[in-house]
């Protein structure tokens, strides 16, 4: 009874908890799909995030795969590891980390670094738009 | 003094001669000095060390105590001799005359105030050294942490010197022995020696005795006490100093890719090449804004080795040659140094893991003695923060 009780009562407060991140996740994504359309991108996709996020470009230097998904996994509820540092990296999703695209300068951030580290290259607009389209529903 | 020589009749019954109190500092104090001496060296063990000191301190102001208060044999007046006496008796000893002393021999009674003066000496030292070059302990901030090094070569020294000591008493009792054909050793166990009809033995003085071993062992459960409150998730530090200068930038921009580790390891000048080849951070491009460089490098200016706010920030300035620019503290002398003696195995245990993979405080930036388990930590640095 209390088992099935406090599983409907934590459903409530990840729903209740999605309800309060997304208007200000998406106020921040928003801006930055905005922002990335008069950079020339639009139509962006989730499905075509999705292959992105789990694509493997062979490091130049060092011969190695690299994806997004190496550090952050394909599962974004999850949580992941710095392929190097080993340090935990909290889930990307905003349904169980609120704290996930609310910043537009950590996102431009984090694109920017991640970007020339797994691709050797920056990101362009329309892959970005399309990962965040991604990384919001999730 | 109650003396015969070997070739009369030594007597035909046991008596005690030294007391429980007296048996037990000898023995106490023999178990402290090996304790202290398979401790050091080894920062993984201080505390123990640092308790045994305490112990060893505790046991000689006792003896002096005892040496007035105790009875006949354990009483300083009894083995009074003068220096010329104790050399006259070893002299003897040695060329096979040796003369018996139901007590302390005058030998044997200079080795004791020896070990006695030189035990002292050895903790006073050790408490200089721990207040000095570790900054910890009751007479921290006492001297500056390059005194502090100095007097821990004395200290060093000085535990050698008891070491050679306590070698000659041990010579000195086989010796002995063997002149009286009595087991000298086996006598401070059992507290009797064989003695003629005329001697009176002294009592046993249990109470005391009982009182010492309390003493010992509330005074080991009052220092180890936060072992047993242990918890993983919760380790007991047995070594704590006043937390270090934070910055919310530097822990924002630093450990959100690995530990943030505090500017205190490296020297200003490794920041500041750090900082500017941000674009080349160990292959990564960091791609930082200018405002967020300049705060970083305020906080790593002002706190970095030469701030000298933990001892290995002391340890990291004064071994690292100003020519040198470490860009990660694994490319110190002193880290070298310190990690030589670790094996591959251990190494296997805690690669996958930075500092913190062993360093309990390594997240505080401490890196404080006794806070240090190797391949122990790990669970806890997989756990986000």
């Amino acid at each position: 009874m209390t088992g099935r009780r406090f599983a409907r009562l934590a459903w409530l407060g990840a729903l209740l908890a999605a309800g309060i991140a997304s208007p200000v996740c998406a106020a921040a994504v928003d801006e930055l799909l905005k922002r990335y359309a008069t950079e020339g991108a639009g139509n962006f996709s989730a499905a075509e995030g999705e292959q992105f996020w789990d694509r493997a470009v062979i490091d130049a230097k060092t011969g190695e795969p690299r994806k997004c998904s190496l550090c952050h996994t394909t599962d974004l509820r999850r949580t992941g590891k710095h392929a190097k540092t080993g340090k935990v990296i909290e889930p990307m999703a905003p349904s169980v980390n609120p704290k996930r695209l609310t910043d537009v300068k950590d996102i431009e951030k984090w694109f920017g670094r991640n970007c020339k580290w797994t691709l050797g290259r920056e990101c362009t607009p329309q892959e970005k738009g399309n990962v965040l389209v991604m990384i919001r529903g999730r | 003094m109650h003396a015969a020589t070997a070739s009369d009749a030594i007597g035909s019954r046991r008596v005690r001669v030294w007391d429980l109190p007296t048996r037990w500092f000898h023995w106490l104090l023999v178990a402290a000095f090996a304790a202290q001496w398979f401790t050091q060296d080894d920062a993984r063990l201080l505390d123990f060390h640092v308790f045994a000191g305490y112990a060893i301190g505790c046991l000689l102001l006792f003896r002096v105590l005892w040496g007035f208060a105790g009875t006949r044999y354990a009483r300083f007046a009894s083995f009074a001799f003068g220096p010329r006496q104790g050399l006259h008796h070893l002299l003897e000893m040695l060329a096979g005359r040796h003369e018996r002393h139901l007590g302390h021999n005058p030998a044997g009674s200079w080795s004791i105030f020896g070990l006695l003066a030189l035990g002292a000496a050895t903790v006073v030292t050790g408490l200089l050294t721990l207040g000095g070059a570790k900054q910890l302990g009751p007479l921290r901030g006492w001297l500056g942490y390059a005194r502090g090094d100095t007097i821990g070569v004395v200290h060093k020294y000085l535990a050698w010197s008891m070491l050679a000591l306590v070698a000659l008493h041990l010579l000195g009792v086989l010796l002995a022995s063997r002149a009286e054909r009595e087991n000298l050793a086996l006598s401070m166990l059992s507290g009797t020696k064989i003695a003629p009809g005329s001697f009176h033995g002294v009592g046993a003085v249990a109470p005391v005795a009982l009182a010492m071993l309390l003493a010992a062992a509330a005074g080991a459960w009052f220092y180890f006490r936060g072992y047993a409150a242990a918890t993983p998730g919760q380790p007991y530090l047995p070594f704590k100093m006043a937390p270090l200068a934070q910055d919310a930038t530097w822990n924002k921009e630093c450990g959100g890719c690995h530990v943030a580790y505090h500017p205190s390891i490296l020297p200003a000048r490794s920041w500041e090449t750090l900082l500017r080849e941000q674009h080349r951070h160990f292959g990564e491009d960091l791609d930082l804004d200018d405002e967020t460089v300049q705060a970083l490098h305020d906080f790593a200016i002002a706190h970095g080795a030469e701030s000298h706010a933990t001892p290995l920030a002391w340890k990291i300035d004064s071994t690292t040659p100003a020519a040198a620019i470490p860009l990660r503290v694994t490319e110190t002398h002193y880290w070298k140094h310190r990690h030589a003696e670790l094996n591959a195995a251990d190494w296997e245990k805690t690669k996958r893991f930075a500092c913190d993979g062993c360093h309990l405080d390594a997240r505080e930036g401490t890196f404080l003695p006794g806070a240090i388990r190797v391949g122990m930590a790990a669970p806890a640095a997989e756990k986000p923060r």
